[in-house]
């Protein structure tokens, strides 16, 4: 069992879980990134393997991936861009002390890494279009 | 209930500005620094072995890796010298083996990694204005473990034993190998990758619960965000290795046919896991040797960085992508063309975080006003090192030319310039930068530039010459070669350079260890950095930081004029220590706001005794001695039963503490806000992902062979595998209403849940041993993963019997109570990934069969 939190600190509490979780979310668009890899290696895996036959069908299920991958990390990349709030603060380093400086960097972070997982599904998705057989 | 109503920080936080303006008077200051001398002081005479400070256990490792490395490159000269002449006699073939798989291992296990390790616990602290590392005995065992496994390994050589197959031992020329050569390696390196393991758990720690009040994530040196990263990937790295390496074993030592393709293993399962965690490992050595250039660069550029959050990016970014790359070790082993295509994309994307630290580095630069330093000299010889390597990489990222240089020179010289590049030349720059903070004392300025001169001249004079060396067809790891092949006088250049670099090295030696007693004291900060390391004491004291300060921008020495005298006046947090403890705090992840003053453990023997039965357990198997291993490994267990017991989550004698500035903060915590959860939680999930690499290797024998089940093989009983899983279910159960029952208050309950649980541990394990005894895991592959995971889950199961055992003698003797309950919150923890590993187990070995 937890114990109570002490009373005083509500709403700094709040701010912290929300913030604790953050700490996880600039992880989610190269956690993504990861999922769609480690689907299209299985999967050309098993299916070369097993059943080569079913390639073609294979490479349209990849494909389907990847637009769920992208569409995950556009949305990811989306959230993370309201969060750095760069139009309306204008600071782009974020180097100061304060929650408000903490909350836009993470923002500021993950925009980065959403950009960089979506490159990542992108070239791990040149292999489905260019390959047509597994040899 | 007798507890406390209130257990959380009390008084204000943050400081104002007008408390921090506040005196201190002079009697207190000098009380107080009395205080916190005893309590930190290291041990004297022959106990200084005992010391656990990280200041001292930084200092041996760093120089037992450095060690390492130097007999390393001895045997790369070996290597050289051998290689020098067409049909040299110099060496032996044999020889000629031991030495380039010493010479590779040495390199990657004893010193790459270590010394990222060494470091790091030498310096994290002090860049987060702490004392000590919050596991300073757990440092102190993996050190001790890190020492003995890596005197062992290496002092095979003397014996004409050491290992011969190569640093990624390939079955099956490394499972038929005749002699112990292969179980050293096995064995040894086990050992130390575990020492890995722990460092990682305590650097993880350090760098999430340890920061000072106020440094937020977002103003947290780099180097803590590298530590990060790199600590995560061991933690994902390491464990299939740990994984393949028992595999590995059990095949060497009882003939379980994992690797063995005429029983339905595999080779090339090794190859995957060895892999999976050999990519990884490159970025493991490259990413914490980069951290410091991202130290050194502001300095010498005197402006902050540009792109902090680029960087934490690249930094993120490379260890995500990192695990995509293991396949392009594996080109040419006939995976399906696609698959290649997949690793090959990763390859090649991995290039843009790591590219874009360096074009951040180079922008401070432009953008600041340098003052070239030595260390910046070192940097600036890895970024044109590393660049190379890095092109070269590219190129061998396209699988048609890699099929063309696989196992030439050309990988040679490109290994060696990502490694000089990207891990030695920023090590030493880290050495030249960080050596006044950890001597006290300078190098010297023009001994350091002929090193530099002579190692960055003879390193291109050695490896450059290899690529060409390789494009003409010299393979890797050949003894010698004729005349007639036209490579003589390429190989003799590099032999010249090579002796250049050692040449380097010996100079850089000498000004590392040449006394400088006479030299006059240095200035606090020579450098004019911005990051805490530089409010260190002058002449040294061990306490770690005079009083935990308040932080509030990235370069606070820059920022805040006052910051280091009010360190040194004690104004800031825990600038005594009134009861003899040693402390530190403990602050949230985020945001760092106060949560609790941890009490740090002292000097001690057991953690040396505990890594000597530890080495025991792991180096008598070797020689096929199961008895003597046993007895070491149940000794080791003693050891580690009673550190536990005796120094860790005791029971505090005063529940609050006044931390200065107002604040008092508690003593003992339980679940996540207490360290030793966290280093639970992320123990176990190294854990799992060793367990999950068990699992992959069953399904990859399923794809990778045709008759995975075999048609006629028995199967294990699944009544018996049935009942296992609900037996050890409902241990879990149990132990998770204990925590409950237990910080209720009803402890009657609590304690029969306890004595329930380990009887239901017992049986759930004797169920899964029985449920398998129709397999005979000699036979083929099947039975033999099978058997693996049994052995994988019953020892797991034995773990967690003896921690709710050891539990209900806390509730029993009064060191757990409802109040006090931390360990049961840990066991809860081990116990919830025990039950998933079970779960997972119970599928695979019960469910599966019938499946597939």
């Amino acid at each position: 069992m937890r114990r109570d939190p002490p009373p005083q600190s509500d709403p700094d509490r709040r701010e912290f879980r929300e913030e604790a979780e953050s700490l996880w979310r600039i992880n989610l668009a190269p956690a993504t990134w990861a999922a769609h890899f480690v689907t299209s290696y299985a999967i050309a895996a098993v299916v070369c393997a097993k059943a080569p036959a079913l390639l073609p069908h294979a490479r349209l299920a990849l494909l389907l991936a990847t637009g769920l991958a992208l569409a995950v990390i556009l949305w990811l990349g989306w959230r993370a861009w309201r969060q750095w709030d760069y139009r309306t603060t204008g600071d782009y380093t974020n180097a100061l002390g304060e929650a408000e400086d903490r909350h836009q960097f993470l923002g500021h972070a993950a925009v980065l890494l959403a950009l960089i997982s979506a490159i990542g599904v992108v070239y791990g998705t040149l292999p489905v279009l260019l390959l047509e057989s597994c040899r | 209930m007798s507890e406390p109503q209130n257990t959380g920080p009390q008084g204000p936080y943050p400081p104002s500005a007008e408390m921090l303006a506040t005196p201190v008077p002079q009697a207190q200051q000098e009380r107080s620094a009395a205080e916190l001398r005893a309590a930190w002081a290291p041990p004297k005479g022959w106990r200084y072995v005992t010391a656990v400070n990280n200041s001292e256990i930084g200092l041996w490792y760093a120089l037992s890796a450095f060690g390492f490395m130097l007999l390393a490159g001895v045997l790369g000269l070996l290597i050289r010298l051998q290689l020098a002449l067409p049909e040299n006699d110099l060496i032996s073939a044999d020889r000629f083996n031991q030495f380039f798989t010493m010479h590779g291992s040495a390199m990657m296990f004893l010193f790459a990694v270590p010394m990222f390790e060494a470091i790091a616990i030498l310096i994290l602290p002090a860049l987060l204005g702490g004392r000590d590392m919050p596991f300073p005995r757990l440092s102190a065992f993996g050190f001790w473990c890190f020492v003995i496994g890596g005197v062992f390994v290496m002092g095979s050589l003397l014996f004409n034993a050491a290992p011969t197959a190569g640093w990624f031992m390939y079955p099956p020329l490394a499972t038929q190998d005749e002699g112990p050569g292969s179980d050293i390696w096995l064995l040894g390196l086990s050992f130390i990758e575990i020492a890995s393991i722990a460092a990682a758990v305590e650097l993880i720690v350090g760098a999430l619960k340890c920061r000072p009040p106020g440094m937020r994530v977002n103003i947290m040196p780099l180097y803590a965000w590298y530590v990060l990263v790199v600590g995560g990937m061991i933690l994902f790295a390491f464990p299939p290795l740990i994984a393949g390496d028992f595999l590995f074993e059990l095949e060497r030592s009882f003939d379980w046919p994992f690797f063995d393709p005429t029983r339905g293993g595999d080779p090339m399962l090794w190859q995957h896991l060895f892999w999976i965690f050999g990519h990884p490992e490159v970025y493991i050595v490259f990413l914490p040797s980069i951290a410091i250039a991202a130290m050194v660069v502001p300095t010498v550029a005197r402006r902050p960085i540009v792109g902090y959050s680029w960087i934490v990016l690249s930094a993120v970014g490379t260890g995500f992508l990192s695990f995509g790359l293991w396949v392009h070790h594996m080109f040419t082993t006939g995976l399906p063309n696609i698959s290649l295509g997949f690793f090959s994309a990763a390859s090649e994307a991995v290039v843009i975080p790591t590219g874009i630290q360096l074009f951040a580095f180079a922008a401070t630069l432009i953008a600041g006003r340098v003052k070239m330093s030595l260390p910046m000299l070192w940097i600036a010889g890895a970024l044109a090192i590393f660049t190379a390597g890095g092109l070269t990489g590219v190129m061998l990222a396209i699988a048609p030319f890699n099929w063309q240089v696989h196992d030439t020179y050309f990988i040679v010289a490109h290994l060696h310039y990502t490694l000089f590049g990207g891990m030695v030349f920023p090590v030493i720059a880290g050495i030249y930068y960080f050596f006044p903070f950890i001597r006290k004392k300078m190098l010297s300025e023009r001994l350091g530039r002929w090193a530099f001169w002579l190692i960055f001249t003879g390193f291109n004079v050695t490896f450059l010459p290899m690529h060409l060396t390789g494009l003409l067809g010299m393979p890797r790891r050949v003894f010698t070669y004729p005349e007639a092949a036209g490579w003589g006088w390429l190989n003799m250049i590099s032999t010249l350079g090579a002796f250049v670099i050692a040449a380097g090295f010996a100079v850089f030696v000498w000004d590392l260890l040449r006394p400088k007693g006479a030299q006059q004291q240095m200035p606090r900060n020579p450098w004019a950095a911005g990051t805490l390391e530089w409010s260190h004491n002058i002449p040294a004291e061990y306490w770690g930081a005079r009083s935990i300060p308040h932080i509030t921008s990235r370069y606070p020495l820059w920022d805040d004029p006052d910051l280091v005298a009010r360190m040194d006046a004690g104004r800031y947090y825990l600038a005594d220590s009134p009861h003899g403890h040693r402390e530190t705090m403990v602050t949230s992840v985020i945001d760092a706001s106060p949560e609790l003053v941890q009490r740090v453990t002292g000097p001690t023997w057991i953690t040396l005794l505990a890594a000597l039965f530890t080495g025991g357990a792991f180096i008598f198997p070797t020689f096929h001695m199961y008895a003597p291993a046993l007895v070491s490994g149940a000794f080791a267990l003693v050891c580690i039963l009673y550190w536990l017991w005796t120094s860790t989550a005791r029971p505090p004698a005063h529940e609050m503490r006044d931390a200065g500035l107002g604040l008092s903060l508690p003593t003992y915590a339980s679940g996540p806000k207490a360290v030793g959860w966290w280093a639970v939680w992320i123990t176990m999930l190294g854990d799992a992902t060793a367990f999950a690499s068990i699992v992959f290797g069953f399904f990859f024998y399923w794809t990778s062979k045709p008759d995975f089940p075999p048609e006629d093989a028995p199967h294990a009983a699944p009544e018996l595998v049935a009942l296992a899983v609900l037996a050890l279910t409902a241990s879990w159960a149990l132990t998770l209403a204990a925590r409950q029952w237990n910080a209720a208050g009803r402890i009657g309950r609590a304690r029969a849940a306890l004595i329930t649980a380990p009887l239901l541990t017992a049986g759930g394990a004797s169920a899964l041993t029985l449920s398998v005894q129709a397999l005979e895991p000699t036979t083929h592959v099947y039975p033999a993963i099978i058997w693996a995971l049994m052995i994988w889950v019953v020892a797991h199961a034995l773990v967690g019997l003896i921690m709710q055992l050891y539990c209900l003698a806390g509730s029993l003797t009064g060191k757990l109570t409802p109040r006090y309950d931390a360990d049961l919150w840990n066991i809860t923890l081990f116990w919830h990934f025990l039950c998933l590993t079970v779960l997972v187990a119970g599928a695979v070995i019960g469910l599966a069969p019938g499946v597939l």
